[in-house]
């Protein structure tokens, strides 16, 4: 009895006005001096316990997620007067939807009249610049939440100093699958290259090649040559168009120290005739590259459609042949991480679970597996306040402040 | 700040009735009183506070703000000052309660007596992960990891655990496959006897081909034991890369007309890259005693061990998953051993004690479980 009593009597003392002054003094404080370190940018939130706690305050489950709804509204006041971006909460995950019916209706509900409301405070999101962002697989909501969702979102779109982000209904796996989707939905589509671009490296020169076979048709002319009179005569070498072969003839007849202008002449009349002429195995001669022709060779791996050379006269089909599909080896983990729900945001810092279960539950797996330090609370989702957070942000600034002088320590020590 | 009892009180009337209590000017007026000034968010400095004042131009104006930053700035020095002490009491006490538990619960190398501490726990798991860092720049760092390999895979033997996966962010362990298998077929012979009794191992990592096992001599050619380990390496290149890889070959797939974009499903890439880290259950898989529970409700083949750790245990002062692949720790616990001081940012060498393996297996048997529902 008498320590209900005393109970009673702290909780009386603690709502009376100068208590309530003097905490809330306090509180700024101690958030002021948070702000004078490093602070995380992004913050997760895994909002465990609510059912918990109703049920050992033998009240509602509804009341619970009321409560942690304000616990919510507590967090993020903290986080965004120390400074932090970017705030993810983990809302609702896709295995909820197994819950009760009557608990999935209200959670439903109560995120369509929260959203409502917060569209009516625009200009208050306004002049704190602030975002909200919905994350999630959107096709598993009802229309009417998904309006609230979009009028929320859109009236906040512009405001960049602050990010609150809600999973709703999210599972991490789902994200990745649908970044992996959107990736291959990327580079399915055909994509036109322009014309400059089709060069493909390889060790062989055109200038090499179209020298020897030069070199070869010389020989075998001045052979016949020798053999008959200047007798003009249709070379079958598939080099040179029949334009260019009395140039080339009369150029050879005068003097054989011009190769090296035989050799640009030909070169820009075959440039010019090139959509013309039928035996071309090279299709794209700028005068001024000095790389091959994208010669058809079979040393690509099967499955690729590369540039295929162009074998046929029209235009129409040389057009073609310029599209083509952005090769799967550009993908990596930097594309993958650009299609996630989040990849705007800052990479996560710090990612907090409540109600002591340790597990990451299909949250922000591929954001948090890398550099995020992963904290484990054993407080109920509604009972978290600052009292519990700051010493989180505490340690973290703390082993920032390690980490930052053993870098220093080694940095020193290699120099 | 939080609400005082009246505007709670008021506020919670109004969340009772689905927000036809208050009107929305009502409800603005009530979080103006509780909201900052905007300034104050985005200025941390006193010389951003002091130019938002230099219109008033009066010197206590300006004063104020300034001394208000001094302030905070001493006392997050302070704070931090007897964090840092704080910090080095609780590790100074969690150290003595490590040693503690190590005085009282020693192997001494003995399977027997890790059954013993063991014994009466709910719940083991089938797959049991660790991460390991292998410290590069000191002369004993890859034979400590080793012996480190070597100790978890005896104990995880001893406790019945089928299979247990290391993960090494650099992956040396994989370029040293036959050495580890070596190493920990000679810790088993430690702690099990020698063969016929010693448990079968047998080491796999994704992408390598798997080390067959150490032939040993045996008198009537049969082990006449029903322990087996399997032992899988990880490393960073199965994380992000493999989803990389898949992706890639899921592109290629779509650009030749094999696959639509939209049959891109989770059950697909989850079939996928359990694959690429499955193990295959050994023959004589019966060495589970009947008092341990299935731990989720997942079903998966009888012919493959689970692919997807029951149990990750972090041997480093903090929860830093350093690259560990995602895709499979979607429902793993997560246990680490704590900071006994000595190592505070968790760069260097890890310690793996008996101790910690223990708590870790203690703690997962005390977990609950609710999977969503």
């Amino acid at each position: 009895m008498a320590s209900k009593q005393l109970s009673t009597i702290r909780k009386w003392v603690l709502s009376s006005p100068p208590a309530e002054w003097a905490l809330n003094q306090l509180r700024e404080l101690l958030i002021g001096a948070i702000k004078q370190g490093e602070v995380p940018r992004h913050v997760a939130f895994v909002m465990d316990g609510n059912r918990r706690y109703a049920r050992s305050r033998r009240i509602e489950t509804v009341e619970g997620h009321n409560l942690g709804f304000e616990a919510l509204a507590r967090i993020l006041e903290v986080c965004y007067k120390s400074g932090v971006h970017t705030v993810t909460i983990y809302a609702f995950s896709i295995e909820n939807f197994k819950r009760s019916r009557y608990e999935v209706d209200a959670l439903m509900d109560m995120a369509k009249i929260k959203l409502t409301q917060l569209s009516q405070h625009g200009e208050l999101l306004d002049r704190y610049g602030a975002r909200i962002r919905i994350l999630g697989q959107r096709e598993l909501l009802k229309p009417d939440v998904l309006e609230a969702m979009d009028r929320a979102c859109d009236m906040t779109k512009h405001n960049t100093e602050t990010v609150l982000n809600v999973c709703f209904p999210y599972t991490s796996r789902d994200e990745i699958t649908t970044a992996i989707r959107r990736t291959v939905q990327e580079y399915s589509k055909p994509v036109k290259r322009p014309r400059t671009e089709q060069k493909r490296l390889s060790p062989f020169t055109e200038e090499r090649i179209t020298q020897t076979l030069k070199t070869q048709h010389r020989d075998s002319f001045q052979a016949e040559e020798r053999l008959q009179d200047l007798e003009p005569k249709t070379l079958s070498s598939p080099s040179l168009s029949s334009a260019s072969l009395s140039d080339f003839q009369t150029r050879l007849s005068r003097s054989q120290s011009l190769d090296a202008k035989d050799h640009d002449h030909e070169a820009d009349t075959s440039s010019e005739s090139s959509s013309a002429t039928t035996n071309l195995h090279y299709e794209l001669l700028s005068p001024s590259s000095a790389s091959s022709p994208p010669t058809s060779y079979a040393g690509s791996p099967q499955s690729k459609p590369q540039l295929r050379p162009s074998n046929t006269t029209s235009p129409e089909h040389s057009q073609k042949e310029l599209s083509s599909y952005p090769s799967p080896e550009s993908i990596t983990s930097g594309t993958i991480t650009s299609h996630l729900f989040t990849a705007d945001d800052p990479p996560l810092d710090l990612m907090i679970r409540t109600s002591g279960v340790e597990r990451l539950s299909d949250f922000m797996l591929w954001q948090c597996h890398e550099e995020t330090r992963v904290v484990f609370l054993d407080v109920l989702w509604p009972e978290f306040d600052l009292w519990q957070f700051l010493p989180v942000l505490w340690e973290w600034q703390w082993r920032g402040r390690k980490e930052e002088q053993r870098r220093r320590l080694i940095e020193g020590r290699l120099v | 700040m939080p609400f005082n009892q009246d505007d709670t009180r008021f506020y919670r009337q109004d969340v009772d009735s689905r927000g036809q209590t208050m009107s929305v000017d009502e409800r603005r007026e009530l979080l103006e009183r509780y909201l900052p000034r905007p300034s104050e968010l985005r200025s941390s400095s006193a010389r951003e506070q002091v130019r938002d004042q230099k219109r008033k131009q009066r010197r206590s104006r300006r004063l104020r703000p300034y001394l208000k930053q001094r302030l905070h700035l001493a006392i997050y020095l302070i704070i931090q000052l007897l964090f840092g002490i704080f910090i080095r009491v609780r590790q100074i006490v969690s150290a003595l309660f490590q040693k503690f538990i190590a005085v009282r619960h020693y192997h001494h190398r003995t399977p027997a007596y890790i059954q013993k501490d063991l014994k009466g726990l709910s719940r083991l798991p089938e797959h049991l992960s660790v991460i390991l860092r292998y410290d590069a720049r000191s002369d004993d760092g890859l034979e400590t990891l080793l012996d480190d390999v070597a100790e978890l895979a005896a104990w995880s033997t001893a406790a019945g655990i089928p299979l247990l996966s290391v993960y090494e962010k650099t992956g040396v362990l994989k370029q040293y496959m036959s050495a580890v298998q070596e190493i920990v077929q000679q810790k088993l012979v430690l702690y099990f006897g020698a063969p016929p009794s010693t448990p079968v191992l047998q080491v796999f990592a994704p992408n390598y081909p798997s080390l067959s096992p150490l032939p040993s001599p045996q008198i009537n050619g049969t082990t006449n034991t029903n322990l087996n380990l399997s032992l899988l390496l990880l490393s960073e290149s199965d994380g992000r890369e493999t989803l990389v890889d898949l992706t890639r070959t899921l592109t290629e797939m779509a650009q030749a007309q094999k696959l639509r974009p939209k049959d891109i499903t989770v059950d697909l890439i989850d079939t996928e890259i359990s694959a690429s880290t499955s193990v295959p259950a050994p023959s004589n898989n019966a060495q589970r005693t009947n008092g341990h529970k299935k731990t989720n409700g997942v079903k998966h083949d009888d012919t493959y061990l689970p692919s997807e750790p029951d149990l990750l245990i972090v041997f480093a002062p903090v929860i830093k998953l350093d690259g560990y692949p995602p895709w499979q720790i979607r429902l793993t616990e997560i246990f680490c051993v704590g900071d006994s001081g000595g190592d505070v940012s968790g760069r260097s060498r890890t310690r793996v004690e008996y101790q910690g393996f223990l708590r870790a297996l203690w703690n997962y048997a005390g977990a609950e479980f609710r999977f969503g529902s």
